[in-house]
């Protein structure tokens, strides 16, 4: 059963198209050397990790914008150290990473304040010396009082180190919204339908739908809301456009689907690369507050070379690398007073906790994006 | 240490011709690789464009089965209605869609999406463990949050949508769960010409690249990449979709030469080249669009193929060039030897012939007989070996000549005083060695004066002469005979069996000398007196024998009866001859 029309046959043309042919580029074979000898050998081409460990190898876990190339590469020269950036866009893939390998095949990793924390209660990370890190000397005082921040310090031993910190309020397209939502609940506006965006994480989205059906602990939720939460997720995916993990991914569905609105997991970092990409975008914390993020820098039990690891945060933690938080990623640094959006901070935030059961939170997430319809589960 | 020319020549052309070998070797060497690699960079490209086709088709062919079953009617009736799809237009449209996934086995899934629903699934058959599943409408699921279902519903009818390359995460998906998959999707019209529905086929890449890269040879490596240079197909498995597990690998980083490939303009469409090491490898890379939704997509597809494996043919012809030009190395230095030898053997003949100049017979090896210029040299060597050979000759002769006047009369050819007393003296030297006696006779002319006188020198000179003649002939062959000077004779006995040996040559000497003399036209007696001394009874030196035998002819001349006198007579007194 084959078909053979014309519409079709230009239509696939256009888009598998042929392949050029292009010329072989004339190469000069033959160098200078002795007789019967074997080729010289020119740059030697790496083909990622290896199953040997050198010493001087660092492997980090970050996200994106922590570990720019520049940055990792002037780290490199500086400590003449070999730096495996794995970015994770999501904590799910965080925690999935760390659990690769056991003890965990990192030395050093990015994670918010509760992750952070469910990290130290199944003991996956390795105590700080934190005057092996000067640098914290040069962040503002609130980051310093460690025992205030829930989640790093534990039983008097600092186990992470903040870096950088947002909330996760809304994005808006200014010209197709022109009055600032005052509520997440926005998100699920008919009038917006296949035109707003949202993160793919189970975690955050509980916690926000939460807030916005005005649960007073969106961290820890009743089964009874939970189901409620699990259908309300359900019909804030019915009004998406579609999901998405990584901030540039995010700012290109935006861009070319015209989205009219989204959910800010990276916060402040994801305004600036749509303004970079010409979006009129404007940011609102919503009046039932946001969740807030405090991303630290901790070492792995796993690592090998923790004097290297040490090495890393304090790097981290000077001004020229932190300074490009707010330079380059639109996130606030813990050196200085945040500015511009990241200013928003002050407002009414939760700063995120663990929570109840995320198990729980990510099966049901994996089930809703999948497009179960919302009869198969329980009222 | 000096070389000799020889040992010089065997050097000089020996290194010429193994270094001359050597080269020609090499250089045949090298030419060959360069042609295996060319050939095969060649061939690489050729495979590379025949699998971006193959690709291509493939892709081609899944839209063909995608158009198909978008423009069926069933698909159009399924995807407007508005509650539950009719059931009997669903199940024959499952049974289409179930034969379509037996024959293809690279299809994971075949969907009907409606655009109502929120993208609900209405006919949706999966593959799972064991064979083709048929979902039922208790698990399908809403869609419409995917961009395979929104951006496919974007395209005019009768287009199709190609997914980027990505690995399932879908949650029920069955064997499409973690697989590397491309989804192929097309709109499906409604009666009002609007889009209402999407079909979507989702293939699996991995088996899709088995089957086109079945008959490519065993030892070449597929890669491929997208847009940004993800490695979507590599050998090694882990290194795959890194991107999925948040580490990058990327094509234009392990083969660097692939940047172009992914520049802006993307002018350059393919390159090929080879890795300069000794475990390097042969690549071709081509460029060819992907799907048409996002406008400038494309897949960089790549073959990869051992340096090792290709110069194979190049190592074996290597063996056999080594041991070609060892052969010819070896040739090369015997006929250097013999040339050194062939050239160098006459200038030693010609050498020992100047020193043999003088030999007899002269050697006659020389190669005057050769037309070259090593045959005028010995003919000038031979003619001038000769030239002095005679030279020398004639010298030889007159001093012969010169030594035969020094020792004898020129007159009557007899040794003269001095040759003899030279003999005597080398005589008594024997003698006295083996105990023989010896004697020597003393004769004196009478009459010599007067004939020279009455006659003339010229009669003087022939009596001499005469005399000389008569002596040799009543001589023995052992006896010596010699003029003193003026007509004095001496005559020298050393084979004396008896005493009375010398008695009778003295008797016929003296007899002999007086024979008639013809000089002219007279006849003369010359007559002579003879004195006989002994050795060792007269003395022991050649002088005192000499002396005495003097003395014995004198003693004969007085008593002049003519006869001879021993010196032994003169010492005993009262004897008398």
């Amino acid at each position: 059963m084959r078909i053979s029309s014309n519409w079709l046959r230009i239509d696939l043309r256009g888009f598998i198209g042929r392949i050029t042919s292009g010329r072989l580029p004339t190469r000069v074979l033959l160098r200078g050397i002795a007789a019967f000898v074997a080729l010289v050998p020119i740059s030697g081409i790496s083909l990622g990790a290896s199953d040997a460990v050198p010493q001087n190898l660092l492997r980090v876990l970050a996200w994106p914008g922590y570990a720019d190339a520049d940055v990792v590469k002037q780290f490199e020269t500086r400590f003449h150290a070999k730096v495996q950036v794995t970015f994770v866009d999501s904590d799910e893939t965080l925690w999935e990473q760390m659990h690769r390998g056991s003890p965990p095949a990192f030395d050093v990793l990015a994670a918010n304040t509760a992750e952070i924390q469910r990290y130290t209660q199944h003991n996956l990370l390795a105590p700080l010396d934190v005057s092996k890190i000067p640098n914290t000397r040069l962040q503002l005082p609130m980051f310093r009082q460690r025992s205030t921040i829930g989640g790093i310090e534990h039983d008097g031993t600092v186990y992470a180190i903040p870096f950088t910190y947002s909330s996760m309020g809304l994005i808006y397209d200014r010209k197709q919204v022109s009055v600032e939502p005052r509520s997440m609940l926005e998100l699920w506006n008919p009038q917006y339908r296949g035109r707003t965006l949202d993160f793919n994480s189970a975690q955050h989205n509980f916690s926000f739908a939460a807030l916005a059906l005005g649960y007073r602990d969106p961290f820890h939720l009743t089964p009874a809301q939970m189901r409620t939460v699990t259908h309300k997720l359900i019909e804030l995916r019915r009004n998406l456009l579609t999901l998405y993990t990584l901030p540039e991914e995010a700012t290109a569905l935006f861009v070319e689907h015209h989205a009219a609105m989204m959910f800010g997991n990276y916060g402040t970092q994801q305004i600036e690369l749509l303004r970079r990409a010409g979006v009129d975008v404007g940011y609102v914390i919503p009046d039932e507050g946001a969740l807030a993020w405090l991303d630290c820098w901790a070492i792995t039990r796993g690592a090998r070379n923790r004097a290297l690891a040490l090495s890393w945060i304090n790097y981290m933690l000077e001004p020229e690398v932190s300074g490009l938080l707010p330079q380059r990623q639109g996130l606030a640094s813990t050196l200085g007073p945040a500015s511009g959006h990241a200013a928003d901070n002050g407002k009414h935030l939760f700063w995120i906790q663990p929570v109840e059961d995320i198990a729980q939170r990510e099966s049901l997430w994996r089930r809703i994006v999948s497009g179960e319809p919302p009869e198969r589960f329980p009222r | 240490m000096k070389l000799g020319l020889t040992s010089q020549l065997i050097i000089l052309l020996a290194t010429i011709g193994v270094v001359s070998s050597g080269a020609t070797g090499y250089y045949a060497y090298r030419a060959n690789r360069t042609m295996l690699v060319n050939e095969a960079q060649q061939s690489l490209l050729t495979s590379t464009r025949l699998l971006d086709q193959r690709f291509s088709s493939a892709l081609h062919d899944v839209a063909e089965d995608a158009l198909v079953l978008a423009v069926m009617p069933s698909a159009r009736k399924i995807s407007e209605s508005v509650e539950h799809a009719p059931p009997d237009g669903r199940e024959r449209l499952e049974q289409v869609f179930m034969s379509f996934m037996q024959y293809h086995s690279d299809y994971l899934q075949l969907r009907l999406i409606s655009r109502a629903h929120y993208g609900l699934e209405r006919v949706r058959v999966d593959r799972g463990p064991n064979g083709v599943i048929a979902v039922p409408e208790a698990g399908l699921q809403e869609k419409g949050h995917f961009a395979y279902v929104f951006d496919t519903l974007a395209v005019p009818a009768g287009h199709i949508y190609l997914s980027p390359i990505v690995i399932n995460h879908e949650a029920g998906t069955h064997a499409a769960s973690g697989r590397p998959i491309v989804r192929v999707g097309t709109p499906i019209v409604g009666t009002n010409g609007a889009n209402v529905g999407v079909l979507v086929i989702d293939v699996d890449l991995t088996r899709v690249f088995a089957r086109l890269a079945r008959d490519l040879p065993q030892r070449d490596q597929v890669y491929m990449a997208n847009q940004w240079g993800d490695f979507l197909i590599h050998p090694d498995p882990a290194l795959a979709f890194g991107f999925d597990r948040g580490q990058r690998v990327l094509m234009q980083e392990t083969f660097p030469v692939t940047k172009p490939l992914f520049d802006e303009s993307g002018a350059q469409m393919t390159i090929s080249g080879y890795e300069h090491r000794r475990d390097g490898r042969i690549y071709a890379f081509a460029r060819t669009p992907f799907g048409a939704v996002e406008g400038n997509r494309f897949v960089v597809l790549g073959l990869a193929r051992p340096l090792t494996a290709v110069l194979v043919p190049a190592d074996a012809l290597g063996g056999r060039i080594t041991r070609m030009v060892i052969v010819f190395s070896v040739f090369a230095l015997v006929l250097a030897i013999l040339f050194a030898r062939a050239l160098t053997k006459p200038l030693h003949t010609l050498a020992s012939a100047a020193l043999r100049v003088f030999d007899h017979p002269p050697d006659a090896r020389l190669p005057t007989e050769r037309s070259d210029e090593i045959g005028i040299l010995a003919r000038c060597f031979d003619s001038m070996c000769r030239e002095i050979r005679l030279q020398m000759s004639e010298l030889h002769s007159k001093q012969r000549e010169l030594a035969h006047l020094a020792g004898h009369d020129a007159l009557t050819g007899l040794p003269n005083r001095m040759l003899f007393m030279e003999k005597l003296a080398a005589a008594i030297d024997t003698a006295t060695r083996t105990g023989q006696r010896l004697a020597v006779i003393f004769i004196d002319l009478d009459r010599f004066k007067q004939i020279n006188d009455q006659l003339g020198h010229w009669a003087g000179d022939r009596a001499l002469t005469v005399v000389a003649e008569r002596l040799a002939s009543v001589l023995r062959a052992s006896d010596m005979a010699a003029r003193l000077g003026g007509d004095e004779f001496i005559v020298l006995i050393v084979d004396m069996q008896s005493a009375g040996v010398v008695e009778e040559i003295a008797m016929r000497i003296a007899e002999a000398m007086n024979e008639d003399l013809q000089l002219g036209d007279q006849r003369l007696k010359i007559g002579a007196s003879v004195g006989i001394s002994e050795f060792p009874a007269d003395g022991l030196t050649a002088e005192e024998l000499l002396l005495k035998a003097d003395a014995a002819m004198y003693a004969a001349k007085s008593s002049r009866c003519g006869m001879h006198r021993r010196y032994q007579e003169l010492a005993s007194p009262g004897a008398v001859s």
